[in-house]
């Protein structure tokens, strides 16, 4: 058996003989929406009783036509009482719910000015309102009937118009209208809930217990560990989440309480949405899962876990409440946001309209969240300040500064750190997004010249000046050799028509923005050969070099210590990510499937100017493509499917290329090993 | 063993006071064929199972553990004594590749433990007060646990526990959470734990720190019969009875450098003292210098 399978089963074991662990992964969700309703139901058929057996008291000041005191009178749950004095402090002492104000008649017709005089704050003035107005309306009624009659014209001279309300919504879709409000936030609450005391129970539990120690004296490496440890939080987050969803389904959607028919909540989500919705769920609580054992894992006892965890919590409800607001559209933006999207996604899901292209999106990003959360995961877990930082044994120990600690870094000049890189990343994603987008407005094409060198050469060249990392391993800037540059052009030859056989297909999925694509078209494409040069520096010169030095330079050289595999595939879908933009989605996928290709390609020739040169070719083709008045051709109908001759070409162009770079051996920098397996 | 007269307390002991006979450990176990050929390396005409070579353990300034060196070689019980702060926790703990050492290195068995942290752990078992139990777990469950992370399966591991729970007279209790054991009943589970893969060198950090005198016995019982199967024992402790009783070689630590290094008689007769305890304060003190140290 696999280390990390028999950590899990041990940690599964434990976790269910733990009776917190078990109110909030069973009976919490599963009793949540019954226990809820029947509450709700409770108190609002008590409402109901006490508002329905006592009469509510209104006040009329002024004249009292007889027409309107007969009314009054025959009002059901109305009753009149006179007022002393103020109507203001009547109603402030809630002797009345609502007073009428009736002026005498006025005017040629004898129009009478009444004011109702109520609290809008307190409910049962709004119902006092409400009746009163009810019955001014019917004293209203009669007298203009009573005006018809004696001009002797007909009851319906005095109603241009009928309008009456339908509303084409069936009982389950306005129940989805307004559960999907609520609900949304409640099943990503308890997903939270679900893996929040089992993280910290696996991670700081185990230290404050000092059982950590023990287990880190088996043979068997952290990151085994950390999985088989994770794999048990997700897990319990999925099951907590699975079992709240099947409570949730069977409350509403059986109409096995009275309630839900009484307010005319009746849900019904069809089958397919709610495995949706399950689907979903499981990347979201490996997410949870991920996030809280990494920083479970610095604190040394449950309750300094908790304090750590408790922001977290916070911060995680906000994106998830979202839904509940009115007036807030889901597009990809909020897509790739996290938690937001999931539950802006299940909002759709219940609501019948979700869109499968954002539900893609949702999954994915929310994976890669995941994803990057276990490699945060897994690296708390392989360092040993933070295992043991705060242990009494050894008081020097974690008293370190963070200031000496980067100075040590500095000395030792190695690459930058993981984190670090993130950060600098989504600094600069910030940049782009608000300056860059601003720059390009003001200067058009200038711009965004001027935002690539500005805003990603010019900071990645400060990054590595400034934390004085060394610049040659950081940004891999060394010499191809003959065949990996080779090889990587053939790659590259390869990719781009497959790129764009991805691209066409995911058009069946994903909303396309034709209008864009045209604009875009109108801007590759140059009519003369010095506009030609000026595009390729533009649009192919410039990006490969800026673009190239941030993620395959920066951001690869910091993520080493991940290891080969997820440093690349997460290097594609950061790099497919810095793409989107609000109406570009469909820029992801390619995007990122070309980011993991380049980023192989510079892992295994180990020279970053093998990377400019592939997104130099990329780029170029297009704009050379679109510029060639022969193959323009090819592209005037953006909706038809690359040449079918050109997969099976690049197919094989992909094959040779990456074997040529297969059969060049990635250079040994000594950052590839993944420390976690020496704490 | 009884000792008749001596406190609860083992700790308030004054070892200089109470002379304890050491007593000849005849086991009853049989000796193990110890595989002495894939973990034992030979340095300096010595065959060394534990092998700390030069190992510097740095924090920012601090110098937790300076220069290191030193061996234990199989059918050795070696101590390593010095006050609180000395660095034995650190030092025993890069051995156990819980630390990663700043500079120099270590080996168990031949297995450096900076080069191969997991093969390292294979050779040894660690134990110190500090480690704790999982407290849902019964006795028995737990010594599978750590069987199961040690690669033993099925029959093997059914039997190996089922060895281990008879040798510690752990029958008992075997099926009760550990939580709801006493500090005895705890201990004997833990050396289960520590032992459940057999290894050919033992850590012993600390061992009988709060323990009674009868829970201290089993661990001292448990050391003596190591040796005699070959095993190399290398225990930290502040207790100079410990060292008496126990120990073949004592090396003491101050400020996490070694500063002397001999049998406990060797270091008595260097300091020019009655006892152990008189010449480990000396030592610890600087009193001495490094005369002793110097000495061959």
């Amino acid at each position: 058996m696999n280390a990390w399978r028999v950590v899990c089963a041990k940690e599964l074991r434990e976790t269910l003989r733990d009776r917190r662990t078990l109110l909030m992964m069973i009976v919490v969700p599963v009793l949540l929406y019954p226990v809820l309703l029947i509450v709700m139901e409770q108190l609002l058929l008590f409402g109901m009783r006490n508002l329905e057996a006592e009469p509510t008291p209104v006040a009329v000041v002024g004249e009292v036509p007889p027409a309107l005191a007969a009314l009054l009178e025959g009002a059901e749950g109305l009753i009149v009482v006179p007022i002393d004095g103020d109507p203001d402090s009547a109603l402030r002492s809630d002797s009345v719910t609502a007073v009428a104000l009736v002026g005498g008649p006025t005017g040629v017709d004898g129009t009478r000015a009444i004011t109702l005089l109520y609290d809008a704050a307190s409910d049962r003035s709004n119902r006092g309102r409400g009746q009163l107005a009810s019955v001014l309306d019917d004293w209203g009624d009669t007298l203009v009937a009573r005006r018809l009659s004696e001009r002797g014209l007909p009851a319906t001279f005095a109603v241009p118009i009928a309008v009456a309300d339908s509303s084409i919504a069936r009982p389950e879709e306005v129940g989805g209208y307004t559960l999907g409000r609520i609900l949304p936030l409640l099943l990503v609450v308890i997903t939270l809930l679900g893996a929040f005391y089992p993280a910290i129970d696996l991670a700081a539990g185990e230290k404050e217990r000092g059982t950590l120690e023990t287990l880190l004296t088996a043979p068997v490496p952290a990151r085994d560990i950390v999985i088989g440890k994770f794999v048990t939080v997700a897990l319990i987050g999925v099951i907590a989440a699975g079992l709240n969803l099947g409570s949730m389904i069977l409350t509403f959607q059986t109409g096995a309480l009275q309630i839900t028919e009484a307010i005319g909540l009746e849900v019904s989500l069809p089958f397919s949405a709610i495995l949706a919705i399950f689907a979903t769920l499981v990347p979201l609580a490996v997410l949870f899962g991920a996030i809280f054992l990494g920083i479970a894992v610095g604190s040394s006892s449950f309750k300094e876990a908790q304090n750590a965890l408790t922001p977290v919590y916070m911060v995680v409800l906000i994106p998830a409440m979202l839904p509940i607001f009115p007036g807030i559209d889901f597009g990809p933006l909020l897509a790739v946001t996290p938690v937001a999207g999931v539950s802006f996604f299940f909002r759709d899901l219940m609501t019948g309209d979700a869109e499968v292209g954002l539900g893609l999106l949702v999954v994915l990003s929310t994976t890669v969240y995941a994803v990057a959360g276990l490699a945060f995961a897994s690296r708390a877990f392989g360092n040993e300040r933070v295992l043991f930082g705060n242990d009494g044994g050894d008081a020097e120990v974690g008293s370190r500064s963070w200031l000496e600690g980067w100075r040590e870094r500095r000395g030792d000049r190695g690459p930058p750190e993981p984190s670090t890189v993130f950060g600098f990343v989504a600094l600069v994603a910030l940049l782009f997004f608000y300056g860059g987008i601003r720059l390009q407005l003001r200067f058009g094409e200038a711009g965004l010249l001027a935002a690539e060198w500005l805003l990603l050469f010019v900071p990645a060249v400060l990054i590595v000046v400034l934390t004085g990392v060394d610049p040659v391993r950081t940004l891999s800037l060394r010499r191809p050799s003959p065949r990996g540059l080779f090889g990587s052009v053939v790659l590259i030859a390869g990719a781009v028509p497959l790129v764009w056989a991805i691209g066409w297909l995911q058009s069946f999925v994903l909303p396309v923005p034709w209008e864009l694509l045209e604009g875009l078209e109108d801007l590759v494409t140059a009519e003369t050969t010095g506009r030609l040069l000026w595009l390729l520096l533009l649009l192919a010169v410039t990006p490969a070099v800026c673009e190239e030095l941030v993620f395959r330079g920066v951001l690869l050289g910091g993520t080493r210590t991940l290891g080969p595999g997820r440093m690349i595939v997460l290097n594609g879908l950061v790099f497919g990510a810095f793409h989107l933009s609000f109406q570009t989605v469909i820029r992801f996928l390619p995007t990122a499937t070309l980011g993991i290709v380049i980023a192989w390609a510079v892992w295994r020739t180990g020279s970053i100017w093998v990377g400019m040169l592939m997104h130099f070719l990329n780029n170029a083709t297009i704009v050379v493509l679109a510029s060639t008045p022969a193959l323009q051709g090819v592209f005037s109908d953006p909706e038809a499917p690359p040449p079918l001759w050109l997969v099976p070409v690049g197919v094989i162009a992909f094959a040779i290329g990456a074997r040529l770079l297969l059969q060049n051996p990635p250079p040994q920098e000594g950052g590839y090993t993944i420390p976690s397996e020496d704490p | 063993m009884r000792v008749a007269g001596l406190p609860v307390n083992y700790e308030c002991c004054r070892p200089e006071l109470v002379s304890l006979p050491v007593q000849r450990f005849t086991s009853s176990f049989p000796p193990v064929q110890l595989a002495s050929v894939p973990y034992t390396r030979t340095v300096g005409g010595f065959t060394s199972l534990i092998q700390f070579t030069r190992l510097t353990k740095r924090y920012g300034s601090v110098v937790a553990v300076r220069d290191l060196t030193f061996e234990v070689r199989p059918g050795e019980v070696y101590a390593l004594l010095g006050p609180n702060g000395a660095g034995k926790t650190t030092a025993l703990r890069c051995l156990a590749t819980l630390l990663a050492p700043s500079s120099g290195g270590a080996s168990v068995g031949g297995v450096d433990v900076a080069a191969d942290p997991i093969g390292a752990r294979r050779q040894i078992a660690f134990l110190s007060a500090s480690m704790g139990l999982y407290e849902r777990l019964s006795a028995r469950e737990l010594v599978v646990y750590f069987g199961r992370l040690h690669g033993l399966e099925g029959t093997r591991l059914r039997e190996r526990v089922e060895e281990l729970v008879d040798m510690f007279g752990i029958g008992t209790f075997a099926n009760r959470l550990c939580g709801r054991l006493s500090t005895g009943q705890r201990q004997r589970v833990s050396l289960a734990r520590a032992l459940v893969h057999d290894p050919p060198a033992l850590i012993l950090d600390e061992p009988t720190l709060g323990l009674d005198v009868l829970s201290g016995q089993t661990i001292y019982d448990f050391i003596r019969r190591e040796r005699a199967r070959g095993k190399a024992v290398l225990f930290s402790t502040h207790q100079m009875d410990e060292v008496d009783l126990l120990a073949d070689r004592v090396g003491v630590l101050r400020d996490g450098g070694l500063v002397a290094e001999g049998s406990p008689a060797e270091l008595v007769a260097r300091s020019g003292e009655q006892n152990l305890a008189r010449a480990f304060l000396r030592l610890v003190t600087g009193e001495l210098g490094d005369a002793v140290a110097a000495a061959p």
